[in-house]
């Protein structure tokens, strides 16, 4: 009966879908019925026609009668809704501008509040809520290799190694290996040094870049001697190129050698290391020896295949890490492989730091909420009379309440739009306080977008409810009568304790906030304390390379050296010169292995050591102490016997109680090194880190192509480097010099991220004690004012006017102490899982949390003085009167 | 007599005579659609009721609350067999509707329209 099937089509989807069936098959009995009874069809299926049309339509206008009735319905609550809410909006307007005093006090709180929040989640938002800027980034892993005798700590990958992994896991749909370092480019422009990496081909796979112009690099050119091509970062490429697409195909020279422009990366390419300018093949076969298995410099990225988990691949690569050390058990056996995701090797350095500050902020928003809640509460006492006669006058209690929350959502909404301004210099402030010395992604979007003013304007509203709910409660919950019976007096103890827990809580989230501060200050000062092992003071740094083209051999190099070093001592102002290939406070440098005469080298304490070429004049210009033996002489020419001066932790580790001095040493393939003083320690690796087992040779016993020289003067170091270029260039016109700092700025760099904290951490104490004294002192004001009249009956009692100042300011006390006490243990809790961020300072490190105390306490009295005295002033005759 | 009828159901009263029809035969016990159709047509003055006026009707009285779906099915029966069953609503809207009837009935009587019955 397909036909009235059609039929029914009239009536709506809903009813078919009920009854359709059935009067589908009601149809069918009737239509044998009326065959069966010889009447006529043409009559049966005219009727059935007419029904179903009829009673269809009827059914489709009842509905479309309900839905209309439902619009009209929703339209009329909607402008009811609307009108109301225009309504309180004027009204909460007309309040803001009668009291501008408060309302702008209120509108500056809550700026700074959700200004600072917004700006902290735009460097969250940036830095760990976005995905990584690569395509299919959760894909992207990082494999390093880790030493199982010192708990895993992971290192940089042998080439060797890595080659193996490549070919012989199936894991990973591509894996590269990148080498970092610097290239000096000439032929084009004027010399200047550039960081660059040497990346295997599949680098730019493995991040899935598409180039902007040209093409990446073909496999056949990751060989020695076939790797003369160059790919330029987009930066680069407009500043010496001009943005010309015929740089495609030209020639450059970088470090002596020619090389030739084969592609452009895109703009938005983002590297985790953003310095790098310029990237070349990474060629680790066809040189003269094998790849190394001992010498460890590659970082290695990696994108897992389709469906391969994380932890698929680590159990690979344990697979193949635990073959490698069977089979090359000489330099594997220390190590295994370790994959990490990309995202937690990025997002790992700066996670805790901005999780605190995210709390951090949070707690000045709880205390600026605190703040307008308490502000908007001594209003809507002032109010009392007026609402009781809006209430007597017909208004419910849920409108008044609402009216009450209109006002503070205006207030937050408007607060939130100048947190804007507040948010934009505060970004800004963070993209340049942000640490330098470790690569972090996506620094430079750090911002106002979208999604921050979004999070803003959810925030705004949030804080508030947050602030609102207090006053509207206090609204809805007034007594009609009694408001209008006693229009000035408190209702009883209730309100009062109200405003107590107000102050109790500011002094807590304070004190939370400046315990925060102060140990992160704490750490900061004893990372500073630490003794570095040298002076950092009056010293100027700079690095200088010798291109390989031009300067090849050994002693070719420690000539060159030696000659800089000499003209450098003439230039004036100078006291002393001195040269070394690790820079302290900077150095990354690998260890190398070391045969020490009458101490075997075991898998689980291999003897290592870091080799330092220096000059002799290195130590005195340094200021490093010499513990015994001499330092490095003169007489320690390129012909004489190979002599080394070796660090404490050296002369502890491998010579426990004895003297070195007279001992001997084996470096790689040179001959045996008599060891002939001890020095003190030296913080290479940054002021936190240990130190390791140090060894200096003399420069030209120990030559590399590059050395960073430092210069003492009791002037400004900064100004003799002009002196010091010229004087460069008169050796060699084609030397650049690079990474020219002070010695204190190469500790201020060293020290970055944690001073970048701390001062972030620092700046929202202040605010936060700022705010919270604001608070106070508001609170108490009110107080006073409350309790005028019964400071009136107890002056007239006889109480004297100190009585009454202490009555005033050990009350405020009493609250500065409880708040103090919820406050610092819930910071000793708090700061417990932010370990990692303090530096040898406890989480209740006693000197902080008596500081804290002591200054809040401060505080509160401060901020009570002023409401005590106008107590202390209070006339009984006046107070009694009212 | 039952109590009074309550406002809601005065509401709906007086009744179009299909719905009152189906409201009767309801009252005799649950019943699925077509066999309503085939009670209410014996029972006559009806023509033939249509598919679509009668599942009309059926609809504004589930939307009214005067019928409601029966879970109740006899083994034997069609599985797309709806079964309809009078609620509390429906059997007071009848008994006023009938009570409305009653009393023009009585007036017929009363003004000798037709004829009285013996007590």
């Amino acid at each position: 009966m397909t036909l009235y099937r059609l039929l029914l089509l009239a009536f709506p989807k809903k009813s078919r879908r009920e009854f359709g069936d059935d009067m589908e098959q009601m149809f069918a009995a009737q239509a044998r019925e009326a065959k069966a009874s010889g009447a006529s069809m043409v009559r049966f299926w005219v009727d059935a026609f007419a029904d179903a049309l009829w009673h269809g339509g009827l059914e489709r206008s009842t509905e479309l009668a309900a839905a209309i009735s439902r619009f009209v319905d929703a339209a009329r609550r909607w402008r009811w809704w609307m009108q109301a809410l225009r309504q309180d909006l004027r009204y909460a307007a007309r309040l803001m501008m009668r009291t501008p005093g408060a309302t702008s006090i209120a509108l500056l709180t809550l700026a700074i509040g959700i200004g600072a929040n917004a700006a902290i989640f735009s460097a969250v938002d940036a830095l760990l809520l976005r995905p990584l800027p690569y395509e299919d980034p959760d894909r992207l892993v990082m494999i390093w290799e880790k030493r199982i005798a010192e708990g895993g700590v992971t290192n940089v990958v042998a080439p060797a190694d890595y080659l193996d992994w490549s070919r012989m896991t199936t894991s990973f749909e591509s894996m590269a290996g990148v080498a970092s370092g610097t290239a000096d480019l000439t032929g084009a422009g004027e010399p200047v040094r550039l960081f660059s990496a040497s990346v295997s081909p599949a680098f730019f796979d493995v991040l899935r870049v598409r180039m902007k112009l040209g093409r990446t690099f073909r496999v056949d050119e990751a060989a020695m001697g076939r790797n003369r091509v160059a790919i330029l970062g987009h930066g680069l490429w407009q500043r010496r190129f001009d943005g010309d697409p015929a740089a495609i195909g030209r020639k450059i020279v970088l470090s002596g050698n020619p090389h030739e422009i084969v592609g452009v990366l895109p703009q938005t390419f983002d590297y985790p290391d953003s310095a790098i300018e310029i990237w070349t093949p990474l060629a680790l076969e066809g040189g003269s020896q094998p790849p190394s298995r001992g010498n460890h410099f590659l970082s290695v990225y990696a994108r897992l295949n389709d469906g391969v988990t994380p932890d698929q691949a680590r159990a690979e690569m344990d697979r193949l890490s635990a073959m490698l050390s069977e089979q090359y058990p000489e330099s594997n056996r220390t190590h295994r492989a370790a994959v990490v995701p990309l995202r937690d090797e990025l997002v790992g350095p700066v996670r805790t730091s901005l999780l605190l500050l995210l709390a951090a902020v949070g707690f000045v928003l709880l205390i600026a909420c605190v703040n307008v809640a308490n502000l908007l509460l001594a209003r809507a006492a002032a109010r009392r009379r007026e609402i009781a006669i809006r209430a007597a006058l017909g208004a419910g209690r849920a409108r008044l309440a609402r009216q009450a929350l209109t006002e503070s959502l205006l207030l937050a909404v408007l607060g939130g739009v100048a947190g804007l301004l507040v948010a934009r210099w505060g970004t800004g402030v963070l993209q340049q306080i942000a640490p330098r010395n470790v690569p972090i992604l996506g620094l430079q979007r750090i911002g106002i977008d979208p999604r921050v003013l979004l999070y803003s304007f959810g925030l705004s509203l949030v804080t508030g409810v947050v602030f609102g709910l207090l006053p509207a409660w206090h609204f809805a919950s007034q007594g009609l009568s009694d408001a209008l019976k006693d229009g000035a007096r408190s209702r009883g103890g209730l309100r009062r304790r109200l405003r107590a827990s107000l102050v109790v809580s500011e002094i807590a989230l304070a004190s939370l906030l400046l315990v925060g501060a102060g140990l992160s200050l704490r750490s900061f000062q004893t990372v500073l304390r630490t003794d570095a092992g040298i002076s950092t003071h009056g010293l100027l740094t700079t690095l200088i390379t010798l291109p390989q083209a031009r300067y090849q051999g050994d002693e070719r190099h420690a000539a060159t050296f030696q000659r800089i070093e000499e003209r450098f001592k003439a230039i004036p102002g100078v006291k002393s010169v001195g040269a070394t290939i690790a820079l302290p406070l900077t150095s990354q440098d690998g260890r190398r292995s070391l045969e020490i005469e009458g101490v075997p080298s075991t898998a689980e304490a291999p003897t290592r050591a870091h080799p330092r070429g220096v000059t002799v004049d290195y130590f005195r210009t340094m200021s490093m102490q010499l513990v015994s033996g001499r330092t490095l002489a003169v007489t320690d020419r390129r012909d004489a016997p190979l002599v080394a001066v070796v660090n404490e932790t050296m002369a502890r580790r491998y010579w426990p109680g004895t003297s070195p001095i007279g001992r001997r040493v084996r470096l790689f393939d040179s001959g045996w090194r008599e060891i002939v003083g001890v020095v003190r320690d030296v913080r290479h690796w940054g002021l936190e880190r240990p130190v390791n087992p140090e060894m200096y040779c003399p420069m030209v016993q120990l030559p590399f192509p590059f050395m960073t020289f430092v210069f003492a003067t009791d002037g400004d170091p900064a100004s003799l480097t002009p002196a010091v270029r010229n004087a460069l260039h008169e050796i060699d016109p084609d030397l650049p010099l690079s990474n020219v700092r002070t010695m204190d700025e190469v500790l201020a760099i060293s020290m970055a991220s944690r001073s970048a904290a701390m001062s972030v951490l620092a700046t929202f104490g202040v605010v936060a004690l700022i705010l919270a004294a604001a608070g106070i002192y508001g609170v108490m004001s009110h107080l006073v004012s409350l309790r005028t009249g019964e400071i009136g009956v107890r002056m007239t009692m006889g109480a004297r006017r100190a009585e009454i100042m202490r009555l005033i300011l050990g009350e405020g006390l009493l609250q500065a102490i409880v708040g103090l006490a919820i406050g610092l243990a819930a910071a000793v809790l708090l700061m417990r899982s932010f370990q990692a961020l303090l530096y040898e300072v406890s989480p209740a490190d006693p000197v902080t949390l008596s500081a804290v105390a002591g200054v809040l306490i401060a505080t509160a009295l401060l901020a009570c003085v002023v409401p005590a005295r106008r107590a202390m002033n209070v006339d009984p005759v006046t107070a009694l009167r009212q | 007599m039952s109590a009074a009828p309550s406002r809601a159901a005065a509401a709906h009263v007086p009744l179009k005579p299909l719905v009152f029809q189906v409201l009767l035969a309801l009252a005799g016990g649950d019943r699925h659609g077509w066999s309503l159709v085939r009670e209410v047509q014996q029972r006559g003055g009806f023509e033939r009721i249509m598919p679509g006026n009668f599942y009309r009707t059926l609809r504004a009285m589930l939307a009214d609350g005067l019928i409601e779906s029966s879970p109740r099915r006899t083994r034997e029966d069609d599985e797309r067999r709806r079964y309809f069953r009078l609620t509390a609503l429906g059997a007071q809207v009848a008994a006023a509707e009938a009570r409305r009837l009653e009393a023009a009935v009585m007036e017929a009587r009363a003004k000798r329209l037709i004829a009285r019955v013996r007590s």
